[in-house]
């Protein structure tokens, strides 16, 4: 085959059938995907890109590629390679990127290992792999990424891994590790990454990540360890760490001390009971915390120092109090989730301005006193259901400006202050049986969805014809339209006439919109059964 | 440097597709490929890879293995959080793609890194 020049003559050497493209006075060759059972012979000494993945290579030949010194990444992926000796592989200083995942390879070279020098990224993935040989790795120095995961190891490769000094990247994931020993890891001081979940492992020595001073992403998620991995305590350098579906059933005190760092901790899906009380202090970065359904925490974690929190999730625990100064701790909180509790009363959430979800349904609050929401401007949703509150203070949501979601379902209310709930859309009353007010719509000018107690309730909103006068509901509706033309020629006087403006347009689109969504839906609808009139 | 030249064969000449349609590509993948959606002018197609195109990184679970976007300032990473190479204008240094480097590095804009 010859590759075309545009600038000069025919250059020869692209091996038939592949297909090749010139770089400068570099060659990049394709031949993947062709039926190869072999490496092409007549490859030119200045390839630096070769792709022979996807065909049906099953043993590469000694020396197949001695003249390609200025090769620089070669893909044998998607092949049935059994075995490559450190032979075949002979004459690639160059080589950066070396693609061998999805093989059949069984074993790895000892006695002669790769000789690549400048191995950058090595990729192992998706073989059969049942152990590493300690010398594997001998001739690859600089190796800074390595796959192996999705092969059959069932230990640490160890004594391999100590020649490699420059490991930045490496995954283990998807193989059947079960212990992780001491010093597992103890020459990779480069590595900031390090993947093992979905393996077996169920327990690990104390001192297995020593060495690791630079790791920053810890992933063990997907195993079986039974005890809180206490050996992290060694990464200072830590800032995700992944620990989910596993079988951890207690968070020790003190549990992140070793590891400031910490942004992210996901450890969902173990059955904990128990947390220290200490366990989440210290940790200035960590933006998330999660925890649901660990029964024995009785008291609120102490999250002294732990002060960028700005999702807490605590559901389904025992907690009955919260502390005075959850706020001080806690300033930039925006979602505040504390389902399932047996919550009686609540602070003043003064100082957690930056709030916009509040979710304490399902616990046992009987009062909502004046100040417990006051200046939660940026708050959008309330969830109080299922609680037995009786009673709310008359200023309780006076600066709630920005709430349009607020529950009350399944308590104990007779009566519902409405001052400063004027951006509500949605507002849930059922269940409280003694509540006997029908709300004017005046009170919720952007109400969509209301529930009440009782069907007669919402009759004010038009729900049934018996109680509104027809003619009133229509002529309401034409005004509306009046007022909205006026005040849109108004607000854009130079455009009302000459010229079309796609802004405007749209600004007339959502008025529209707007327009559709004023019926009110509201539950239960009244009918023959459910007259308008209360039947009390 | 490497430069993804090899076309990918649409519908169902693909080696690593396990179903697939003429119009969709493939539809699943066989066991220990990547899925991936390739956009071909209007239409999307499967394709099932041994390794994710430049700007994904792949990760493997035992129900699929997925193919990711990488950070906008990458080339190509190893996951969300850690670059292998970084676009032009940014240098590499511990897998994070930054405009510059910290003291004592230098930016080489041939292999773009901090060394």
């Amino acid at each position: 085959g010859w590759i075309q020049d545009k600038q000069g003559p025919m250059m020869p050497l692209c091996p038939t059938p592949c297909q090749c493209e010139k770089d400068g006075i570099f060659v990049m060759v394709d031949c993947s995907e062709l039926g190869l059972s072999s490496v092409p012979a007549n490859l030119s000494p200045l390839t630096t890109y070769l792709d022979l993945s996807m065909n049906n290579i099953s043993e590469i030949q000694p020396r197949a590629f001695h003249r390609l010194h200025l090769l620089s990444e070669l893909r044998i992926s998607g092949n049935q390679l059994r075995y490559i000796s450190g032979h075949a592989l002979q004459g690639l200083h160059n080589l950066k990127v070396l693609m061998l995942q999805n093989n059949q390879l069984e074993r790895l070279p000892d006695d002669a290992p790769w000789d690549l020098p400048n191995l950058l990224s090595l990729r192992l993935d998706a073989n059969l792999l049942s152990e590493v040989p300690a010398g594997t790795f001998r001739g690859v120095r600089s190796l800074r990424h390595l796959w192996l995961d999705d092969n059959s190891l069932t230990t640490i490769p160890v004594t391999a891994l100590d020649s490699l000094p420059s490991l930045q990247a490496m995954t283990l994931a998807l193989n059947q590790i079960t212990h992780i020993p001491d010093y597992a890891f103890t020459n990779l001081t480069a590595l900031v990454v390090l993947h093992l979940h979905n393996n077996q492992i169920q327990s690990m020595g104390e001192r297995c990540f020593e060495g690791l001073h630079s790791l920053e992403t810890l992933d063990l998620n997907y195993n079986d360890l039974k005890e809180f991995p206490v050996a992290i305590r060694t990464l200072s350098k830590l800032q995700e760490l992944g620990f989910h579906n596993n079988n951890i059933k207690a968070i020790p005190e003190r549990a992140f001390v070793g590891n400031p760092q910490l942004q992210t901790i996901h450890f969902y899906e173990n059955p904990i009971q128990f947390v220290g009380k200490s366990a989440f202090q210290f940790l200035p970065k960590l933006h998330t915390l999660s925890l649901n359904g660990a029964t024995q925490i009785q008291e609120f974690p102490d999250l002294k120092g732990t002060t960028s929190l700005e999702i807490l999730t605590l559901t389904r625990a025992g907690l009955s109090t919260l502390p005075l100064d959850l706020c001080e701790q806690l300033p930039r909180l925006r979602v505040l989730e504390l389902s399932h509790n047996q919550i009686e009363d609540l602070p003043s959430f003064y100082h957690c301005s930056a709030l916009q979800e509040i979710g304490l349904q399902h616990n046992q609050i009987r009062r909502i006193e004046s100040q417990t929401f006051q200046q939660l401007t940026s708050l959008r949703a309330l969830d109080l259901s299922w609680n037995m509150i009786e009673w709310i203070h008359a200023d309780a949501f006076t600066s709630l400006h920005s709430l349009i979601k607020l529950d009350l379902t399944e308590n104990h209310l007779s009566s519902v202050p409405v001052a400063g709930l004027g951006s509500l859309t949605h507002l849930k009353l059922r269940g409280n049986t003694n509540l006997y007010e029908a709300f004017s719509p005046d009170n919720f000018p952007r109400m969509r969805v209301i529930e009440m107690p009782y069907a007669y309730q919402c009759c004010v909103y038009g729900s049934c014809e018996s109680y509104k006068p027809s003619n009133q509901w229509d002529t309401e509706q034409s005004n509306t339209d009046e007022d909205l033309h006026k005040r849109t020629v108004a607000m854009y006087p130079i455009h009302a006439e000459s010229h079309y403006d796609p802004d405007l347009e749209e600004f007339q689109m959502e008025i529209e919109e707007s327009k559709l969504q004023t019926s009110v839906q509201c539950t239960p609808t009244p009918g023959p059964f459910r007259p308008c009139d209360s039947l009390l | 440097q490497h430069k993804q030249i090899s076309g990918v064969s649409s519908g169902c000449q693909q080696g690593g597709c396990l179903t697939c349609s003429d119009y969709n590509g493939c539809l699943s993948c066989k066991p220990r490929f990547f899925m991936h959606l390739e956009r071909i002018g209007m239409k999307q197609i499967g394709v099932c890879m041994t390794s994710c195109p430049p700007g994904f990184y792949g990760t493997r679970s035992p129900e699929r293995n997925t193919c990711t976007k990488c950070r906008l300032e990458c080339d190509s990473c190893f996951n969300k959080n850690f670059c292998t190479r970084c676009r032009a204008g940014f240098y590499l240094h511990l897998g994070k793609c930054q405009e510059n480097c910290p003291e004592g590095l230098v930016r080489s804009d041939t292999q773009r890194e901090c060394v």
